[in-house]
């Protein structure tokens, strides 16, 4: 098989479908060894989904945070077809976005109102989207695990800002609200999945 | 090297044939890569790099700091996704014991990992320099470079290289097979015994 010279910065092609795997583990390795036969991602496919997701959270955050006000004044029927187009519209992307504070709460109620919305979805409503958006999204305790994990190195890596460069430089102070960010994210799923 | 046991990369795994994450793989790995990009560079710096990279494996800092080097081949000082993405997957070989695979299915970006100064040639200290990574044994260099080193000048080509790959996989598959076979044998034996 003839590689792609490593300038193109992507391992060579996908593997064959019904490949095997190595070492599934426990049921996190399940959920990802599910679907393999889709296909194996070269590295500019998976770049692609990485600016693409980046590029919508450049842009898309202030989106969130007007529909946020407009959405409180929907009928359960109407926010339901509201949900629906911003699922569609925003199909590509994860609904983690940037950590700064008032993407926090806009957040937290897009997922709360599209999980009731669901519940009120009647039958004859074509609710595809919301299917789609599911099948894309990453398992919580994935996402659990990786945010975990994050902020593990973060933490660390917090110190060592503060230890190099100075408490007061723009970049410790960036990855301090970022930290605080994702601690209050973990913190509000905890509340919404106790409740 | 190790992975961390219970980390989110040593949830991960490669195609046992092409070496390859697959494609829910590469969607996990570009969402924990957007988590630890803070400062939404869409890189990671070098203390960012080194603290991830200490927190999921035993390396040391030294190790660390050759890995990030290798991987900054535009010199910049920070890993973008595609860098990141090459060391998961050397990471992932070397935790489930498929290097000899990975250097075959992926030679010519092993290569030009390994020749740093752009020679078009690598040395047995090239590999030296890697070897907590690809795991090339004393042994297995001596022989590298006496039996692949054509041109006679002790350093490898990207030829030369390439032939070395193959021999070894060739090795590898003989291996296999041969654990296979002593397997098979000996469950036959067992049979017969009870």
């Amino acid at each position: 098989m003839e590689e792609k010279p490593l300038k193109v910065r992507t391992l060579p092609g996908p593997p064959p479908p019904g490949s095997t795997q190595t070492h599934p583990r426990s049921s996190l390795g399940s959920w990802l060894s599910s679907h393999s036969a889709r296909g194996s991602c070269l590295g500019s496919t998976a770049s692609r989904w990485y600016h693409q997701k980046a590029s919508h959270d450049s842009d898309g955050g202030c989106e969130e945070s007007d529909a946020g006000g407009e959405k409180d004044n929907f009928k359960p029927e109407e926010l339901d077809e509201h949900a629906l187009m911003e699922l569609e519209t925003h199909s590509g992307s994860y609904p983690g976005g940037t950590l700064e504070d008032g993407d926090d709460d806009s957040r937290i109620d897009f997922e709360k109102s599209s999980s009731v919305s669901s519940l009120n979805i009647p039958k004859h409503t074509p609710h595809r989207a919301y299917w789609v958006e599911q099948q894309n999204r990453l398992p919580l305790p994935l996402t659990v695990l990786m945010e975990n994990e994050a902020l593990e190195i973060l933490t660390k890596a917090l110190r060592s800002y503060r230890s190099e460069i100075g408490r007061d430089h723009f970049l410790t102070n960036q990855l301090q609200r970022y930290i605080e960010g994702l601690k209050r994210r973990r913190n509000r799923r905890m509340n919404v999945a106790v409740l | 090297m190790k992975l961390k046991e219970g980390s989110f990369l040593w949830y991960l795994y490669l195609d046992k044939l092409y070496c390859l994450l697959s494609v829910r793989n590469v969607k996990a790995l570009v969402e924990y890569f957007y988590l630890l990009d803070v400062h939404r560079k869409k890189t990671l710096n070098d203390v960012l790099f080194y603290h991830f990279l200490h927190h999921v494996t035993d390396l040391k800092r030294n190790q660390i700091t050759i890995v990030f080097n290798m991987l900054d081949w535009n010199a910049v000082g920070e890993i973008g996704f595609d860098q990141f993405y090459m060391l998961v997957c050397i990471l992932l070989a070397r935790e489930n014991h498929l290097e000899e695979q990975f250097i075959y299915r992926h030679s010519r970006p092993v290569f030009e990992l390994l020749d740093l100064d752009g020679e078009l040639k690598i040395g047995p200290a090239n590999f030296h320099m890697y070897n907590f990574l690809f795991n090339m044994k004393k042994q297995q260099l001596r022989e590298l470079y006496r039996d692949f080193d054509i041109t006679g000048d002790r350093l490898l080509n990207y030829k030369e290289f390439k032939l070395f790959t193959i021999f070894s996989m060739d090795k590898y598959q003989e291996r296999q097979k041969a654990e296979r076979e002593g397997g098979e044998l000996c469950s036959k034996k067992c049979r017969i015994k009870l």
